[in-house]
């Protein structure tokens, strides 16, 4: 009968003890809100540039973009990525360095490296991406990123890249080639013909 | 009339089912509420990590190792690149020793909150969850703030980190121990010390201590059932022989030695370790360069190791063999959340159907570990 008794009075005590910590919660709602009404209002993005060069490099895990201008054809990406969402078709050019202006192929980087590739396929499936910005890191050109943070000026963040069909996931950044442009491309040098 | 069977019933508890932690299907035979047989069916979230290893480079296995213990990735990257380097042969600068630390330590803190807050959620206590999970919350922050992500890190490498820590990661990180330190109490006051969480889990699903070594339970699971064991501090890996901690083990404080309540508190209690353990590794912090020991190229030598490290859910190892090729011909991992899932029905003989929830969620298992 005692037991029975201490155990009420424990269970009404500790409970009490609980449901006062949860009032005083309710009183400070104020202070101890930590809730966010999301499409109104968001975190602020942590601002960081770092890596290796602790300039170029950031940190942010969103929607993975290529400057197309920059790339060279490396394919650095496209065999580091863990899960292969990254294809990249490239063609030989006649020239290096030289601009190619039917298929809008521009023979220099913004860093000055002469360009040996057409690029004629670069696709990512960010619906296969894991997000483990591996293919960042390699990049000699830095024309592969996240977008948003140190890269906002070049692309601003875009975390709700949401699609009603996962095709529209495939993202193409390379210019389209025809038939035509590619079998041009793809013919041998007239020099070396001869 | 024909003979209707009355002295056994199929349980069916998940695939879809809040309490299992994930895609778990148990089938319960029960005598009236009364449990005789458990047989855990797995397999539900395999995604072929051993298998998928051997395809990809050395560096492309990390990622994966993340989607094992989700819940505890860094701890999960740590074990692999500890296992790697010990085969290598890499010697990683001080600062990329301490912040593996400090960021393991973070994650066993988050992982113990969130394994905590649930297991209150299967008792059917709403409010300790939302209050654990405010504060783990400011954990993935700091891990955002860190490395980009908040669940999948890739943050440790193969000889160093991804990055270095944030400029003011060191104030950030004691701003949050001093709020942090407190809030235990709350959470005390709030499940612990709750005459009726103690009544659902004190004597409940006792876990005797030689079961448990022969079960191969390790972890807070093994540690609560009295038996002293903690790899961090029998044999030591990376730098935690330099820190003072003690290793709580279970004491039956409110029942019998090796029940639910004591796994529970044992995990309260590492969390006060843990906190220990960050403020002495952010007090020496030691300044360097945390991508100078990276290789070019990694092909480790012909060889194999075994390396197993303390993850918060027990002793987790990595079993790999080289063949001296940039792509590794075998990688195991021993899972410690399997083997705690392996003793569920020894323990949970002759318990009610409720027990067996209590009992599940005390041993804090992790579906994406298992399976694989």
């Amino acid at each position: 009968m005692y037991k029975y008794f201490t155990n009420i009075y424990e269970t009404v005590n500790t409970l009490w003890t609980g449901m006062r910590i949860t009032f005083r919660h309710m009183i400070h709602i104020k202070r101890d809100n930590v809730t966010l009404q999301y499409p109104e209002e968001r975190w602020p993005r942590p601002e960081r540039n770092i890596g290796f060069d602790h300039k170029d490099y950031n940190v942010i895990r969103s929607r993975l973009h290529v400057d197309i201008d920059d790339c060279i054809g490396c394919l650095k990406c496209e065999r580091v990525c863990p899960v292969d969402c990254i294809t990249i078709n490239t063609i030989k050019t006649p020239t290096r360095g030289e601009d190619i202006s039917e298929v809008n192929h521009t023979g220099e980087t913004s860093n000055g490296t002469k360009k040996a590739m057409v690029v004629s396929r670069f696709t990512i499936d960010m619906s296969e991406c894991c997000y483990c910005n591996l293919c960042v890191y390699p990049c000699p050109e830095e024309c592969i990123f996240m977008v948003g943070g140190p890269n906002s000026s070049k692309h601003p963040i875009d975390y709700e890249f949401s699609q009603f069909d996962r095709k529209d996931l495939i993202y193409q950044f390379a210019k389209k080639l025809t038939p035509d442009q590619k079998k041009k491309l793809e013919s041998p040098k007239p020099e070396v013909e001869a | 009339m024909g003979v209707v069977q009355t002295d056994q019933m199929v349980l069916n508890i998940g695939p879809q089912h809040p309490s299992t932690h994930g895609v778990l299907r148990l089938e319960v035979m029960t005598d009236g509420e009364i449990v005789s047989q458990i047989k855990p069916h797995l397999g539900y979230l395999h995604r072929c990590f051993e298998k998928h290893s051997e395809n990809v480079t050395y560096e492309q296995v990390i990622p994966f190792t993340d989607r094992c213990d989700y819940l505890a990735s860094m701890n999960s990257n740590f074990g692999y690149v500890v296992t790697m380097e010990e085969l290598m042969e890499i010697k990683v600068s001080d600062r990329v020793e301490y912040i593996r630390v400090i960021m393991g330590e973070l994650n066993r803190i988050a992982s113990h909150l969130l394994a905590l807050g649930v297991y209150g959620l299967d008792i059917g206590a709403f409010t300790p969850f939302l209050y654990m999970l405010r504060d783990r919350e400011r954990i993935l922050d700091m891990f955002e703030y860190t490395c980009g992500a908040r669940l999948l890190y890739n943050y440790m490498w193969v000889g160093g980190v991804s990055h270095d820590l944030p400029k003011d990661f060191e104030k950030i990180c004691i701003g949050f121990l001093d709020y942090f330190e407190p809030q235990i109490e709350e959470y005390n006051n709030l499940l612990t010390y709750n005459k009726i969480f103690i009544e659902r889990t004190a004597d409940v699903g006792v876990i005797p201590a030689d079961v448990a070594i022969s079960y191969g339970v390790s972890g807070p699971n093994l540690r609560g059932s009295g038996v002293n064991w903690d790899v961090r501090k029998d044999e030591p890996y990376s730098i935690y022989d330099r820190f003072e901690f003690d290793v709580p083990i279970g004491e039956g404080k409110f029942g019998t030695l090796g029940d639910c309540f004591d796994r529970y508190w044992v995990r309260m209690l590492e969390i006060k370790e843990s906190v220990r353990i960050l403020r002495q590794a952010l007090k020496d912090l030691p300044s360097g360069d945390v991508h100078q020991a990276l290789p070019k190229k990694i092909r480790p030598p012909k060889g194999s190791i075994y390396r197993r490290t303390e993850s918060p859910r027990g002793d987790l190892g990595y079993y790999i063999i080289s063949d001296g090729s940039p792509i590794p011909s075998r990688v195991k991992m021993r899972s410690p959340a399997f083997t705690a899932l392996s003793c569920l029905d020894e323990v949970s003989k002759g318990w009610m159907i409720s027990d067996v929830i209590a009992i599940l969620g005390s041993l804090d298992i992790v579906l994406g570990e298992i399976d694989r």
